[in-house]
């Protein structure tokens, strides 16, 4: 069930060796997710998570290292506060905030993140949400 | 440093739902120090209003600016082209900077994008506070640096008052100091406790904001 | 005499004081006014009347102060710097002496995020002390703030409050200091709990001789109920009730047991500071609960009230 444009953004130390981890098995993403490497959470901007839904994502999911293990020191913390205010801008121009999501990860959870993956893709609106701006702009496309 | 914060967007969003082409203008003086309108806010608010308009208005063009300080025409004359080429500016300065936009450009539609609030100082990362209101008449002298006009709820010249509770302030003890305490501090610390026996005369508001709104002439400086 | 008013004559002669409070309803509803005015009458030597309390808006103190000079009972006028200018501050004063009100009390009052009206402008033209400066030369000189002779005179007896409990603790009695010098001529203290720390406050107060330059009334505060206790602890600034005496009230039972209990506690509390140094009277802060005055005042041996015999001069 490959319905849904997903955007993974990701660090380089802990998801992208992950990632690799996925590409040297032979297990390719799916074709609608788009995989995005940062150098380090230090970099991420909420700018970028605004520009991938401009661009069409349904929903984004952040990963960062876990704390201590970030080689920037604070670089996870800050990707998470940047979620955050992503999280509330999208809120306020009606995006639903559970379309972006945030995971620490470590080098070893490759088969982690393919399950988190398959199960943000399989996820449905809350039950008494209203339609928000994402799902509206999808049922045009 | 004048302090702002971007107001919510659906604010903004309800002035610009029905705009062809939009300006947007940051300014890299003191928004930009408190992360409120600089380059990077231009940018991300100019996102957020794309997201959020796609619906209803698909086809809006919004053009992204910054300008060093607006509150200064020669600095904005640069944006004259831009301005003629849109319907609407969204100011991302402070009060005076989208008021000078207006005064520069007064066949323009500008709109603010933030609250102004206070002149203050920041605390910490992300973290700023009130410290001066501009009355016109400093009295930092006689407290101990601790202005009692700006940073006490009740602008108490004989404090404190009885609400003053482990230092903080009854009217929100999580955010604010009781003044009067830090005066009182401050003063024991410098040696100079007993000017706080004097009795602070009944002040005169006439050169605060309260008796109009203020104008300084250098004349010297006046060609 | 500063105004002749009773309350005055009464310090004067050396007896000891009672005041209460009576607080106006929120609304023009003289009814209920009435109802309070005849269960204080002749139970204590003046009532204060509140404004706007808790920044919230009631019948002006001003006003409820005239009703209560038509009545015949003794007003307390209130004034705080939250709501008022000095321009509206002197002219209110000018109302209330023609209007017969003879004792005014200068206080900050409570900010406007507490009350009903929180997106209220803040006015605080003046502060406490100020106030009772300004009131002092619109008494003793005939002068307004400004400067300008005062068409008639304006005989307040003045008063101020003042809080023992309050932070800092070093600082409280060089502000009583300041109010004194500002010419306070009465001060009346926020509700005590706390005995000692009250005791130590007014030890310093008398080391200082401010006892003598001002008369000191000591609040006191009948609670009814351990709940009510409860809340004050939680939601009122400034003061503390000690677990000891919540223990008291919660063990007495509930409703009229309760209530009993609470004003033989206040009634205990004034006997107390009776024997303190330097203290001249008593303030009954009954909130809401007028007829508790008479049974208190009564369990502390201080009824009947002593009425002052005025001559012809207007002096005692």
């Amino acid at each position: 069930m490959n319905d849904h444009r997903i955007v993974l953004m990701g660090c380089a130390q802990s998801a992208g060796a992950a990632i690799q981890e996925l590409q040297d098995r032979g297990q390719a993403l799916p074709d609608n997710v788009e995989w995005v490497r940062m150098p380090c959470g230090s970099s991420l901007d909420e700018l970028h998570i605004l520009r991938a839904f401009e661009s069409g994502a349904d929903r984004v999911m952040v990963l960062a290292c876990y704390d201590g293990a970030c080689r920037s020191v604070n670089g996870n913390r800050w990707a998470e506060k940047r979620v955050e205010a992503a999280r509330a801008i999208l809120e306020e121009v009606g995006i639903a905030g559970w379309r972006l999501a945030f995971q620490q990860v470590a080098p070893t959870m490759a088969a982690d993140i393919w399950q988190w993956i398959a199960d943000f893709q399989a996820l449905q609106p809350p039950q008494d949400a209203t339609p928000d701006a994402a799902q509206g702009a999808e049922s045009e496309a | 440093m004048i302090v702002a914060e971007r107001k919510p967007l659906a604010e903004i969003l309800a002035n610009v739902q029905n705009v062809n082409k939009l300006l947007v203008v940051g300014c890299n003086t003191c928004v930009a120090v408190c992360l409120a309108g600089g380059e990077k806010e231009v940018a991300v608010l100019s996102s957020a209003l794309r997201i959020g308009l796609r619906d209803t208005n698909p086809n809006i063009q919004i053009t992204q600016r910054s300008i060093e300080r607006q509150c200064e025409e020669e600095f904005n004359a640069e944006l004259a082209d831009d301005i003629a080429a849109h319907d609407v500016v969204l100011s991302m300065a402070c009060g005076v900077g989208v008021q000078t936009l207006a005064e520069q450009f007064p066949t323009a539609i500008v709109y603010p994008a933030l609250n102004t609030t206070f002149m203050g100082r920041p605390e910490e990362r992300g973290v700023w506070s009130e410290r001066c209101m501009g009355c016109g008449n400093c009295v930092l002298d006689k407290f101990g640096g601790v202005c009692p006009v700006t940073r006490c709820s009740k602008s108490l010249l004989n404090g404190p008052c009885g609400g003053s509770e482990n230092g903080k302030c009854e009217v929100d003890p999580k955010n604010i100091d009781c003044a009067w305490q830090l005066i009182y501090d401050r003063m024991a610390r410098i040696g100079q406790l007993d000017r706080l026996l004097e009795i602070e005369p009944a002040k005169d508001w006439s050169t605060s904001r309260h008796g109009g709104p203020r104008k300084i002439v250098r004349k010297d400086m006046v060609l | 005499m500063k105004s002749g008013s009773n309350l005055e004559r009464i310090l004067e002669s050396g007896v000891f004081a009672v005041t209460a409070e009576l607080g106006p309803p929120k609304g023009p509803d003289l009814k209920a006014v009435d109802e309070k005015i005849e269960l204080l009458r002749g139970n204590c030597d003046a009532v204060n009347l509140t404004d706007n309390q808790t920044a919230i808006v009631r019948l002006s103190s001003a006003a409820t102060a005239s009703v209560l000079v038509q009545k015949g009972l003794e007003p307390v006028m209130q004034m705080t710097c939250r709501d008022r200018n000095r321009l509206a501050i002197q002219a209110d004063l000018f109302g209330a002496a023609a209007m017969g009100v003879r004792n005014l009390l200068c206080l900050t009052g409570d900010h406007q995020c507490f009350g009903n009206h929180p997106g209220a402008k803040n006015v605080y033209d003046l502060d406490s002390i100020q106030l009772i400066q300004m009131v002092a030369r619109m008494r003793d000189e005939g002068l307004t703030q400004g400067g300008d002779p005062i068409e008639g005179a304006v005989p307040l007896f003045i008063g101020g409050a003042a809080n023992p409990f309050g932070d800092p603790f070093e600082f409280r009695v060089i502000r009583l200091a300041k109010k004194v010098a500002a010419g306070v001529n009465f001060i009346q203290t926020q509700c005590i709990f706390d005995l000692p720390r009250f005791k130590e406050w007014m030890r310093r107060v008398v080391d200082q001789g401010l006892h003598e330059k001002c008369y000191i009334l000591a609040g006191v505060m009948p609670l009814k109920s351990a709940g009510a206790a409860r809340y004050i602890n939680a939601n009122v600034a400034g003061i503390k009730v000690p677990d000891a005496l919540v223990k008291r009230m919660s063990d007495a039972g509930r409703g009229k047991k309760a209530q009993a209990e609470g004003m033989k506690m206040c009634a205990e509390m004034i006997q107390e500071v009776r024997e303190i140094e330097g203290v001249r009277g008593v303030h009954i802060m009954a909130v809401e609960w007028e007829a508790a005055i008479q049974p208190i005042v009564e369990m502390a041996g201080l009824l009947p009230r002593p009425i002052m015999q005025v001559d012809a001069e207007g002096d005692a």
